[in-house]
């Protein structure tokens, strides 16, 4: 058969249809044409051999049925005819075609869009070679009590040695880099030192140049870099000329080997840059600034390299008891660079958009119900008709998918906005937030999942109906059948459940919000007002700055010209800052106290800062002085302790005038005398309780690299450029980074729990709408249905305040049935959250109560809508009414 | 006229063969599909005209308009290239069957 006549029959069918059909019936009349005058030819009068044609014909329109039948494209046809069908009568309920397309749309968007970041950061393939076999190795201990710790040295060549797990170890380090020499003016990146086998335990190639050699590592090895493809860009230019090139990095030069692509972003995601680690023979146990990579050996499971590394553990603390209730985790490497808290929080907040997407699918169902028992009516009478049965379910089925297609649309819409909403806005500061893309599959599964559900809630019911007594559903006009009482009770139940899934969700949010309203009104100790204080981290560039003769001068130098910067009030260097950025931590010794033998204190911050600090950052003084300039190099050795320390370590003595020493490994004999006692401030993140502190003075305790805090008389924002300028004039090595407000830190540190807040404040508020538009379509139907009902309870007296009452008790009746479960429900899921929340218990009592109330009143506002129009009803229409 | 309901398929051997001389209008194969089956087979206007439109979509008849024996405007229908050897083809197949029939029941 000629499949290029068919091609063009079909087109000629479809396209040009009105032709076809006016050629049909030019053909057809033609022919009764000549039918006629063969019979006038055989002497019948002209109006009797036209009727004798026409009955030979045998009907004009059914001649032309039976042609049309056999045409190709027949079923197209019919397809496209049901569409126009089912469009037409989406466009007459447009109410409901609105409430549909919206449910489905928020349902499948919110899901989608939420599946998509999680997908994207939780699972999607890292860019390297393999990731899934790739670990991290990190160490707690006591004193060091640290999530994801580091080691020392030592720690890892005992690992390398009684390793059988993993293949390929290698150690790394983070570390800032002043990268200066070829290239333009020095700038302060992000890098890490690593140990020759770190890329291809890690399994990436880079992309101009080379990697690392075995044996890179070694004493006496040059040094040598290897760049990001963000930093050769960005300062060479994206020549390949720059391999073999020599720059300076933190003062020293290196050689450029390499350029890594820029998809690998390890150990941190803004590494720019990597040096070699030369491990040098260890005399002594520290410091622990390491953390070891390693790829898994065929067929070790995670677990398995976990128990394997335990029993080295073990090892360490036999050799080394100062180390107590030492564990050394091992984790993936997504989880290496996810951090703790992100994983759990995506978890909830996807398991909070199914909560949405099982709402919007109830939801559907119950329009669906509502829409079958109001066609009762139509399906029996087009049945009864003569439509084939198998013509009903075809037109009823273009319909759901036409709704669920229309309501994918927008999803997608509304998924794709959201994405790039996220993406661009990256309002948790999340990791791998560039791997998120709109993904296929989870839009797929919700536009199945939300099509199944109009088809099984449409078609289902609209067929029962049709099967049923015909005679009597037309009688009845659908308005007190038996299928349509139980669909009744069908829909009720939907919208109980609606009712309890939006609790769940509301009682969620409702607990997230509150622990954000206190973690927006936890302090970070200091009461500086925060948009006046600005930050930034200073590498001086130059080593001979490594020594504190030549350092020393420089800071002096840095201060004085940041105070010469009109709107600057006070300046100061410090080496850790509130919230989040924490300096240093060590052991420490008080002078006359009695450990048990082997046991030090634990390790708590130290802080390092200059005179104006505690001033600049207005953190107040309890007891003693402020270090001031006569704190010197010479002096005498003071510190300063805050208030958590005094309280913990000299509980009931008095602080001022005891001595306390550094106490760990390599620190000399230098006792300090405490001659203040400052509040408590955070330098471990806003949600840590207690983080007890000391502080030494600069000048006593010299480090190059160090944060300038300045304190502004206005907003400090402005000031940035001109103190940049300021400051690099004094040495053209030095490099200025991380320059912010303290404002802005503050905000950054709760960038995830404030993700976390909106994103389930937004379901919960989706969820709400989308049971307030069921309960509300449920209500003003059970009111329709019962026009007559009120009519005559009006007839026979009945004030408006009683049918108000009793549409509202019926709406009542369901929301709490639906509370009552909504609070079982959040009872039960709410510890989830447990980890994400912040000076507030999973079973809030307020929370719960407040949730519920606002729930009520949304439901009885629903239901009110549909109940004052009761109150209108006319008698004498209502009693007329059908 | 006696019962005589065409066969499945038959219909169009015969169209296509009251076409094999000459291209007839819907009336004219009708009359001439009566003329060759000696009146056995009188095919009314629901089967002919939805089995000419079929085969024509088929590519085995084209059509035309143009003026019948009294001057009148009518369809024409004409056998394609394709329609000759599908004519050929349900003849065989008609041969076949058609023996196969006789044979079958002329044993005792």
């Amino acid at each position: 058969m000629p499949l290029s006549s068919r091609i063009a029959s079909l087109r000629r069918n479809l396209f040009t249809q009105p032709r076809v059909e006016r050629e049909l019936d030019d053909e057809l009349r033609a022919y009764l044409d000549q039918l006629a005058a063969e019979k006038r030819a055989t002497g019948m009068d002209s109006a009797e051999a036209m009727r004798a044609a026409r009955i030979e014909l045998g009907g004009l329109e059914q001649v032309k049925e039976e042609v049309r039948q056999v045409r190709t494209g027949r079923m197209l046809e019919e397809f496209l005819r049901d569409l126009r069908y089912g469009v037409r009568a989406l466009r007459k309920n447009g109410a409901f075609t609105a409430a549909a397309v919206l449910a489905l749309a928020l349902g499948i968007g919110a899901n989608t869009a939420m599946f998509s970041v999680a997908y994207g950061i939780l699972f999607r393939p890292l860019p390297y070679a393999d990731a899934g076999r790739v670990a991290v190795v990190t160490m707690r201990f006591f004193p060091r009590d640290f999530a994801f710790g580091t080691l020392c040295i030592r720690d890892y060549l005992l690992w390398k040695q009684n390793n059988r797990a993993f293949e390929a170890p290698s150690l790394f380090t983070n570390r800032r880099m002043d990268i200066g020499g070829a290239g333009g003016v020095p700038e302060q990146v992000q890098g890490a030192s690593v140990t020759a086998g770190f890329f291809s335990t890690l399994g990436v190639r880079p992309l101009v140049g080379r990697a690392f050699r075995a044996g890179e590592d070694k004493p006496a090895t040059g040094a040598l870099a290897v760049l990001s493809e963000s930093l050769w860009r960005r300062r060479f230019g994206a020549s390949a000329a720059v391999v073999g090139q020599s720059i300076l990095v933190n003062g020293a030069p290196s050689t450029v080997i390499g350029v890594m692509p820029g998809a690998f972003r390890f150990p941190r995601r803004d590494t720019e840059a990597w040096t070699n680690l030369v491990l040098n023979p260890p005399t002594r146990y520290g410091p622990w600034f390491y953390r070891g990579v390693a790829r898994l050996k065929p067929g070790v499971t995670l677990a398995q390299a976990q128990a394997e590394t335990n029993r080295i553990g073990l090892l360490m603390m036999r050799q080394n008891p100062y180390y107590k209730r030492l564990t050394l985790p091992v984790l993936s490497l997504r989880d290496a660079l996810l951090g703790p808290a992100l994983k759990p929080a995506i978890l909830v907040l996807a398991g909070a958009v199914g909560l949405v997407l099982l709402i919007a699918v109830v939801n559907v169902a119950n329009l669906m119900l509502a829409r079958a028992t109001a066609r009762e009516r139509e399906m029996a009478l087009r049945l009864s008709l003569g439509a084939g049965r198998p013509r009903l379910v075809r037109q009823l089925l273009t319909e759901s998918v036409l709704l669920a297609v229309m309501g994918g649309a927008a999803g997608l819409v509304l998924a794709w906005g959201a994405i790039a909403l996220v993406r661009a806005w990256n309002p948790g500061n999340l990791p791998f937030i560039d791997s998120v893309r709109l993904d296929g599959g989870a839009l797929v599964f919700m536009l199945l999942v939300s099509t199944l559900t109009g088809i099984l809630f449409g078609l289902v019911p609209a067929l029962e109906s049709a099967r049923a007594d015909l005679n009597a559903t037309l009688k009845e006009g659908g308005r007190g059948s038996a299928a349509s009482q139980a669909r009744g009770r069908t829909r009720a139940v939907l919208v109980v459940s609606e009712i309890a899934i939006s609790l769940t969700l509301l009682v969620g949010a409702g607990l997230l919000l509150r622990s954000f309203a206190n973690l927006e009104r936890v302090t970070g100790g200091f009461f500086a007002p925060p948009q006046r204080i600005l930050t930034l981290l200073i590498s001086p560039g130059n080593r001979k700055y490594n020594e504190d003769r030549a350092g020393l001068p420089f800071y002096d130098e840095v201060l004085r010209r940041a105070r010469n910067v009109p709107g600057v009030e006070m300046a100061a260097v410090t080496d850790a800052l509130p919230p989040d950025r924490q300096g240093d931590a060590d052991t420490f010794a008080i002078e006359g106290q009695n450990l048990a033998p082997g046991e030090p204190n634990p390790i708590i911050s130290d802080v390092t800062v200059g005179p104006d600090f505690f001033r600049a950052l207005g953190i107040p003084l309890l007891k003693g002085r402020y270090f001031t300039e006569h704190d010197s190099r010479d002096s005498a050795p003071v510190a300063i302790v805050s208030e958590g320390f005094a309280r913990r370590f000299m509980p009931n003595r008095e602080a001022l005038g005891k001595r306390i020493k550094q106490s760990g490994p390599g620190y000399g004999d230098k006792w300090m005398e405490i001659v203040g006692v400052v509040g408590n401030v955070k330098y471990l993140g806003l949600t840590v309780d207690t983080d007890p502190a000391y502080y030494l003075p600069f000048a006593q305790s010299y480090g190059p690299m160090m944060f300038l805090a300045i304190r502004t008389s206005a907003d400090a924002a402005g000031l940035s450029a001109t103190l940049r300028r300021e400051i690099q004039s004094i040495d053209p090595g030095v490099t200025l980074a991380q320059t912010g407000t303290m404002e802005q830190a503050l905000t950054l540190s709760v960038s995830e729990p404030r993700f976390d807040t909106m994103l389930l404040g937004l379901f919960a508020a989706i969820a709400l709408l989308l049971a307030a538009v069921g309960i509300y379509g449920l209500i003003a139907g059970w009111v329709a249905q019962r026009t007559h009902e009120i009519g005559v309870r009006m007839a026979l007296g009945a004030a408006r305040a009683d049918v108000v009452r009793m549409v509202i008790g019926q709406g009542a009746q369901l929301a709490a049935i639906g509370i009552v479960l909504g609070l079982g429900g959040a009872f039960a899921l709410t510890r989830l959250l447990k980890t994400m929340l912040f000076g507030i218990g999973v079973t809030d009592a307020a929370t719960f109560l407040a949730a519920a109330s606002g729930l009520l009143l949304v439901v009885l506002v629903a239901t009110l809508i549909p109940a004052l129009r009761a109150t209108r009803v006319s008698p004498v229409v209502a009693l007329r009414y059908e | 006229m006696p019962n005589t309901n065409l066969l499945q398929g038959t219909l169009d051997l015969l169209i296509l063969k009251a076409l094999a001389l000459t291209g007839l209008h819907g009336l004219g194969i009708s009359r001439r599909i009566a003329q060759i089956t000696n009146g056995t087979f009188q095919v009314k206007p629901g089967s002919l005209f939805p089995a000419l439109h079929r085969m024509e979509e088929a590519g085995w008849l084209s059509s035309s308009w143009g003026d019948s024996e009294n001057n009148r405007r009518a369809r024409f229908y004409r056998l394609t290239a394709a329609g000759r050897r599908q004519l050929q083809t349900e003849t065989r197949q008609w041969e076949t069957i058609a023996l196969a029939m006789a044979s079958a029941l002329e044993a005792s």
